[in-house]
């Protein structure tokens, strides 16, 4: 259990160092490569906007909210305002931890007929009254939430695990690779489904499945890098200067591999949440009526076909959320094509 | 060679059992009632819960339990699925053709787009050419496949109702079912001609065209990058700047020396994009109300129908296998240099 908390240790070491290093980093050949790209600047907009829109989802949405979503946060509609006041407690409980109720979306009626985008709600109403605008708003913090979680855990599986193939190496280690091999090999949609179907539906077991089917190809890349690690000079130096084998797995080995990883599983976040989204679409996830783009786009096959003489009638309920996955997907894509080519620029 | 398939066939049931025995392992999570749902199929035993776990021992140590489950298997008795209200295997033996037809017709243009736009963007680097297919490649691989399908739908369906979901029009559904049309293979399209059906392989491929569109965007991007990688890669090479210093001409050094080489890795990753196909089958079929597995599936997991699901994984797991091996052969025919001893 020691090795799982060292690593999030880790980074408490070295403020001092980032600071002083902050200004060079941004000088490096890896940013200024990256600033010149437009691509990449452009992923980066794209996902700050996100990231922008899911903090302040609350205020955003602050003359929309349900009734559920209001009475926990202790606001009625006419003191809805309070939200936008950052020296009212309110603002921060409700974007540091909004309660549960505020990502039901909030019903503008029961009516089975879809509404056009209109003044008041610009992107228009699904079947059974969901404000389409208050679901894709917080749909982006709940994006987040999924991917951070998902990508956090199975992060932390894959360090500990690959950590532990690389230092005692061995059948343990053949028997992971092997094992990783077998899982990598397989499409890991389904995968996801399998558990989903046993653990049973919901947007959490949704989210225990991915990270169980996430961690095997970060064991692999931490044990190939603890492999790399450890042939370096700096590793023999350490152990000519009597370090234990301890203390040079922890303060030296460990260290140095997890750089690699973290921005492997960084730029992964957008794939764990459109696999998310695809086992919400297939009905494995949230339940109807949740802010997850998922379901929003699940809710919209009910929307194929326009009323009668108007076939493009319901174009709105399955164009928006569609929009804002691709557009999410698409920041991340870019912002990954980028790196790769920092990293190697043939491919 | 032929020593080397034998002996990753071999592979294939420990590869099965692996994932089974992971399958059913994840199972004992479950209570045993839980279990035992899977083999109910009335009400009289939803009262008789208990009568179920003592008669196929589901309360037994998993080694038991799984031993059951394996040498039932093994006879051929998958379990029942109720998403399909028959036995597991006869839905798989029914609607997986269907699905190997939608896989391999998007395989197609996956890898017919991906090699000529692979082969433009490299040959133009860094030109015009190259940053639209780059930013092509970019947007369509971002595009999941779900969101692609629903738009398609609603344009060319709902909109323009051009084509139709499903896998044939009503009145074909009908002809068959009074008899008259013989089944092959399963596959609709290659049945139809078998029977010389004409106006069914056409009505067939009309339902086909929005799902393997559907299907073919996301694995073309991928294939188009890998193919643009890989003949910069053979353009650097000695050999391409001998055949320039012979005085080749361009397109015959490019064609022939360069791209023949840079193939290698994209037909590698072709077979292996068919297994991951698969994942796109899942949505793809739920989408456009096509009766393969993926949709089966699909619907199973949702109303957690166990041995529906496990029964998938298990095909999905031999399909990855063999894809796997097509690719090493595939390796080694195009590519003399390498042997399998």
């Amino acid at each position: 259990m020691d090795a799982t908390n060292r690593p999030e240790q880790q980074p408490e070491q070295q403020p001092e160092e980032t600071l002083r290093d902050t200004r060079a980093w941004y000088q490096s050949k890896l940013m200024k490569r990256l600033r010149r790209s437009p691509l990449a600047v452009l992923g980066v907009v794209i996902l700050v906007a996100y990231v922008l829109i899911a903090i302040f989802s609350p205020q955003l949405t602050h003359d929309r909210l349900g009734r559920g979503c209001m009475r926990d946060l202790g606001v009625t509609p006419t003191t809805s305002e309070r939200l936008l006041n950052p020296t009212d407690p309110v603002f921060w409980r409700a974007i540091v931890v909004p309660p549960g109720s505020c990502f039901r979306i909030p019903r503008a009626s029961f009516s089975p007929i879809p509404q056009p985008p209109n003044a008041e709600y610009p992107l228009g109403i699904t079947g059974g009254g969901y404000d389409i605008l208050y679901g894709l708003i917080w749909g982006a913090r709940m994006a987040f939430y999924i991917g951070i979680l998902v990508t956090g855990i199975s992060l932390g599986l894959g360090i500990v695990v690959g950590g532990l193939a690389g230092y005692f190496g061995g059948w343990f280690d053949n028997l992971l690779m092997r094992f990783t091999d077998t899982v990598l090999a397989f499409p890991n949609l389904i995968l996801a489904m399998v558990f989903a179907t046993i653990f049973g539906a919901g947007l959490t077991n949704v989210m225990v499945a991915l990270a169980l089917v996430g961690w095997p190809a970060y064991a692999r890349i931490m044990r190939g890098e603890i492999l790399r690690v450890r042939e370096q000079e700096f590793v023999d130096g350490a152990r000519a200067l009597g370090a234990n084998g301890l203390r040079i797995f922890f303060k030296h080995i460990l260290p140095n591999s997890l750089a690699a990883i973290i921005i492997v599983a960084s730029l992964d976040i957008g794939a764990v949440v459109l696999t998310a989204a695809a086992l919400s679409f297939l009905g494995l996830g949230a339940e109807v009526g949740f802010a997850d783009w998922g379901q929003m786009v699940n809710f919209a096959r009910q929307y194929i076909k326009g009323p009668p003489g108007d076939p493009f009638g319901y174009w709105y309920v399955s164009l928006w959320p569609g929009l804002a996955i691709v557009v999410f997907v698409l920041g991340w894509n870019l912002l990954g094509d980028a790196f790769r080519d920092v990293f190697d620029p043939r491919a | 060679m032929i020593a080397f398939i034998i002996r990753r066939l071999l592979m294939l049931p420990v590869v099965i059992i692996a994932v089974s025995i992971v399958i059913v392992g994840l199972l004992q999570f479950l209570s045993p009632a839980q279990r035992a749902a899977a083999f109910v199929r009335s009400e009289q035993q939803l009262r008789n819960i208990d009568a179920i776990i003592e008669q196929y021992q589901l309360d037994a140590p998993f080694p038991v339990q799984y031993w059951n489950w394996a040498s039932e298997a093994v006879q051929g008795n998958w379990g029942y699925s109720r998403a399909s209200s028959e036995p597991v295997l006869t839905t798989i033996r029914k609607r997986l053709p269907a699905s190997i037809e939608l896989a391999l017709l998007a395989l197609l243009p996956v890898i017919g787009l991906g090699i000529w736009l692979g082969t433009a963007a490299a040959l133009n680097q860094e030109k015009l050419v190259d940053q639209a297919t780059r930013i092509l490649s970019i947007l369509g691989w971002s595009l999941p496949t779900f969101v692609l399908g629903i738009w398609l739908l609603v344009i060319f369906y709902g909109g323009l109702d051009w084509f139709q979901p499903g896998r044939l029009s009503n009145q074909y559904i009908i002809e068959m079912a009074s008899g008259g049309f013989t089944t092959y293979t399963g596959m609709m399209t290659v049945d139809a001609l078998l029977n010389g059906r004409f106006d069914i392989f056409v009505d067939a491929l009309a339902h086909l065209v929005l799902p393997v569109i559907t299907l073919a965007v996301v694995s073309s991007a991928q294939i188009t990058r890998v193919m643009r990688t890989s003949l910069l890669d053979a353009l650097s090479q000695d050999y391409v700047r001998t055949a320039r210093s012979k005085g080749l001409p361009d397109r015959s050094v490019n064609l022939k020396h360069a791209r023949r080489n840079a193939l290698i890795p994209v037909i590698t990753l072709s077979s292996l994009a068919f297994a991951f196909l698969l994942n796109g089958v899942v949505v793809t079929e739920t989408i456009f109300n096509y009766p393969g597995i993926g949709i089966w599936a699909a619907t199973a997991a949702v109303q957690l129908d166990v041995p529906a699901v496990l029964g998938f994984a298990l095909v999905t797991a031999a399909i990855v296998v063999l894809a796997n091996l097509v690719a090493d052969v595939l390796y080694a025919v195009v590519d003399p240099r390498i042997r399998y001893d």
